[in-house]
């Protein structure tokens, strides 16, 4: 266990700023998951953390250690890449030891039993004295995780560990990780750009844009409560709708108004700001219901469906709203057709409100949890 | 799979297509070595206009030749030293080469310059620098050490003189090929082993390298055909053989018994018997390194 500090840790590549100002914690034994797009410095973030990449400026600690210029070997990491890394020409229990026989205060004694136990955990006992040739793509990932597992490191970095594999391994290992995780106790590192990976596997998760840290929050708070527009739309599958409104205030509530609909919004913080201004609001998939599930009072509105997308759970459709297309779920065995005008309305208290230029969130309609609790205690 | 598209209209095209690289193989390689393995039967007189059939008797006369025999063993010798002297040389630099970070390409280039040299103009250069006498190398290597250079009279020098110089022209079409290997090595690789705090030399012979082998293989086999056939133009005009034979290399003495002597039988049987050494040679290095060498995976 070890916890991990980043402190305005910046990456520069000639004349590129791969990663811009990033302070983030993982505590002890914590599964952090790093998601971003490609190109968003991620990997870079997690390269800086092993030793790979040198620091341009800011500081990385590790238990209150500063280890800017600390060796790699000497931070106590261990570290899955996303080819796994594997030595071709050694079999999978030199794979494993190989690393650990290179640090010489572990007996020979120590080494096999080690690979034994981690082959043991692993289910790759017998395989160990097959080269990775003649493994499967999962079977070399579990000796590629037991290659790091051996050493016992303080920390794990797992760079797309999972991206190599195919989608129903993917699944299996993902809850493996997680059980290795547990058992493991370690402070765990995860980059990915899966937004789904980040979100199964992380106790908390970092998304990040363009080398920028844009949010740090558990998978569930992210989802509900989106620091800006990219998180919104990055966190979320298919994508929150978000479209330009106007905010207006009437009779001391507010309303926002679209050339397909008009609907007031819940009071909450921040709507003042956004009135008289031209702002984005953005409501998930599944927050848009047809008339008929929504309550007689609801507000609701005409949309036309344009595109019909039957994905088994359920069936998403795209609709016309004024002059955007967005998204709406709704069950499986609907018979709505494409051409067809359909009402539908907002779950009210699922809406965000962002900046149309900076894409910070100004309101969300339900207030996330601690400022929840706060305005209870004062009122 | 199931449908190939032909390449060719007819077999006659694809014949026809072929022609002009088979009348030069057969005009500039099988002929020759067919005439050459003939000649060798010979024995010739008068510039090859007048020949007599003698069997294998100019073999038998280089069985028994102490000169040649000598000339055999400084090839063999010779090709030992510099197969091994410029497998590892290379292998150590190129394995800074493609270690260092900043300016490696000029570095690269420094490394494989003498290569691009052609072998004349090396020899004469490198005679003038290592001149017992004159040289400016010569100079300051009796300045420095205790040694004194004097490989015009003396064979130990002069052999390891020549050696030198043939592993420095060569070692710039080994560092080309182990540096592609090299690099060829996954990156992740080698970040993996320096989490692990793997030692560089250990990474060396542990990881780079078995996963090189291909390539060292395919090199030793270029270096031994290089030691035997190319390295005529440096005994040429640094040593002529000498002295008293200690760099009297095969494809030196044979050119001299053809050209100097005009000897073609004996020459010829020469060729043949430097042609069957190096075949034997080359066939034990790829059947001994077989299954040793690691293609992928």
């Amino acid at each position: 266990m070890a916890r991990i500090q980043l402190t305005d840790l910046e990456k520069q590549y000639d004349d590129v700023l791969a990663v811009k100002g990033i302070d983030l914690e993982a505590q002890d034994g914590e599964f952090l998951v790093l998601v971003g797009p490609s190109g968003c410095g991620k990997s870079t973030t997690l390269r800086m953390i092993a030793g790979l990449e040198d620091i341009t400026s800011g500081t990385l600690r590790i238990d209150d250690e500063v280890v800017n210029d600390v060796p790699p070997k000497d931070r106590d990491i261990a570290m899955m890449f996303q080819n796994y890394a594997l030595y071709p020409h050694m079999t999978a229990a030199e794979n494993m030891k190989f690393g650990m026989k290179s640090v010489s205060d572990f007996s020979s004694d120590e080494i096999d039993q080690r690979v034994e136990e981690a082959a043991e955990t692993l289910d790759i006992a017998d395989l160990l004295d097959r080269k990775p040739k003649e493994l499967s793509g999962g079977e070399r990932q579990r000796v590629a995780i037991g290659r790091a597992i051996v050493r016992e490191p303080e920390v794990f970095l797992l760079d797309e560990p999972l991206s190599n594999l195919d989608a129903k391994l993917r699944v299996q290992m993902r809850a493996e990780l997680l059980r290795l995780h547990e058992e493991l106790d370690s402070s765990t590192v995860y980059v990915t750009h899966d937004q789904t990976e980040a979100m199964t596997l992380g106790d908390r998760v970092a998304v990040l844009d363009a080398g920028e840290l844009q949010q740090v929050a558990p998978p569930q708070e992210l989802y509900d409560f989106p620091a800006n527009r990219f998180v919104a739309e990055f966190i979320g599958e298919p994508a929150m709708n978000v479209f330009s409104v106007d905010i207006r205030e009437r009779n001391g509530h507010y309303v926002a108004d679209h050339a397909g609909f008009s609907i007031s919004l819940p009071d909450g913080e921040g709507l003042d700001t956004a009135s008289d201004s031209s702002v984005s609001m953005g409501v998930r998939p599944e927050d848009i219901s047809l008339a008929s599930n929504l309550p007689d009072d609801a507000e609701t509105f005409a949309v036309e469906t344009t595109v019909r997308e039957p994905l088994g759970e359920l069936l998403l459709l795209h609709c016309q709203l004024g002059d955007d297309e967005i998204h709406v779920k709704v069950e499986p065995r609907s018979e709505i057709q494409p051409g067809e005008t359909i009402e539908v309305g907002f779950d009210e208290d699922r809406l965000h409100v962002f900046d149309a230029r900076s894409g910070d969130a100004l309101y969300h309609s339900t207030a996330p949890e601690p400022t929840k609790s706060e305005a209870v205690a004062t009122e | 799979m199931a449908e190939q598209t032909k390449p060719f209209d007819s077999k006659l095209q694809a014949a026809a297509l072929l022609l002009p690289t088979i009348v030069v193989l057969v005009a500039f390689l099988y002929y020759p070595s067919l005439e050459t393995f003939r000649l060798s039967l010979f024995e010739s007189a008068f510039l090859g206009q007048d020949l007599r059939w003698t069997g294998i008797s100019n073999f038998v006369e280089l069985a028994t030749s102490s000169t040649y025999r000598n000339s055999f063993v400084v090839s063999v010798l010779f090709a030992g030293v510099v197969v091994i002297g410029t497998l590892v040389l290379s292998l150590l630099i190129s394995y800074m080469l493609f270690d260092v970070d900043l300016g490696s390409s000029s570095y690269l280039v420094a490394a494989i310059w003498p290569y691009a040299l052609p072998p004349a103009v090396a020899a004469i250069l490198l005679n003038f620098l290592l001149h017992p006498n004159l040289g400016i190398f010569t100079h300051y290597l009796e300045l420095l050490t205790p040694w004194t250079l004097d490989w015009f009279n003396s064979g130990p020098q002069a052999f390891a003189v020549l050696a030198i110089v043939a592993i420095w022209k060569q070692l710039g079409y080994n560092i080309i090929f182990m540096v592609a290997a090299l690099n060829n090595i996954p990156e992740t690789l080698t970040e993996s082993a320096q989490l692990d705090g793997v030692g560089r030399l250990k990474m060396l012979y542990k990881v780079y390298v078995p996963l090189i082998s291909p390539t060292l293989i395919f090199l030793v086999v270029m270096n031994t055909i290089y030691s035997f056939f190319s390295t005529f133009p440096l005994v040429d005009l640094m040593t002529s053989g000498g002295p008293s034979g200690a760099t009297n290399l095969l494809i030196f003495k044979l050119y001299r018994d053809a050209f100097e002597f005009s000897n073609y039988g004996l020459a010829s049987a020469e060729s043949v018997i430097l042609f069957v050494l190096v075949a034997i040679l080359m066939y034990i290095q790829l059947r001994a390194t077989e299954g040793h060498a690691q293609y992928g995976g």
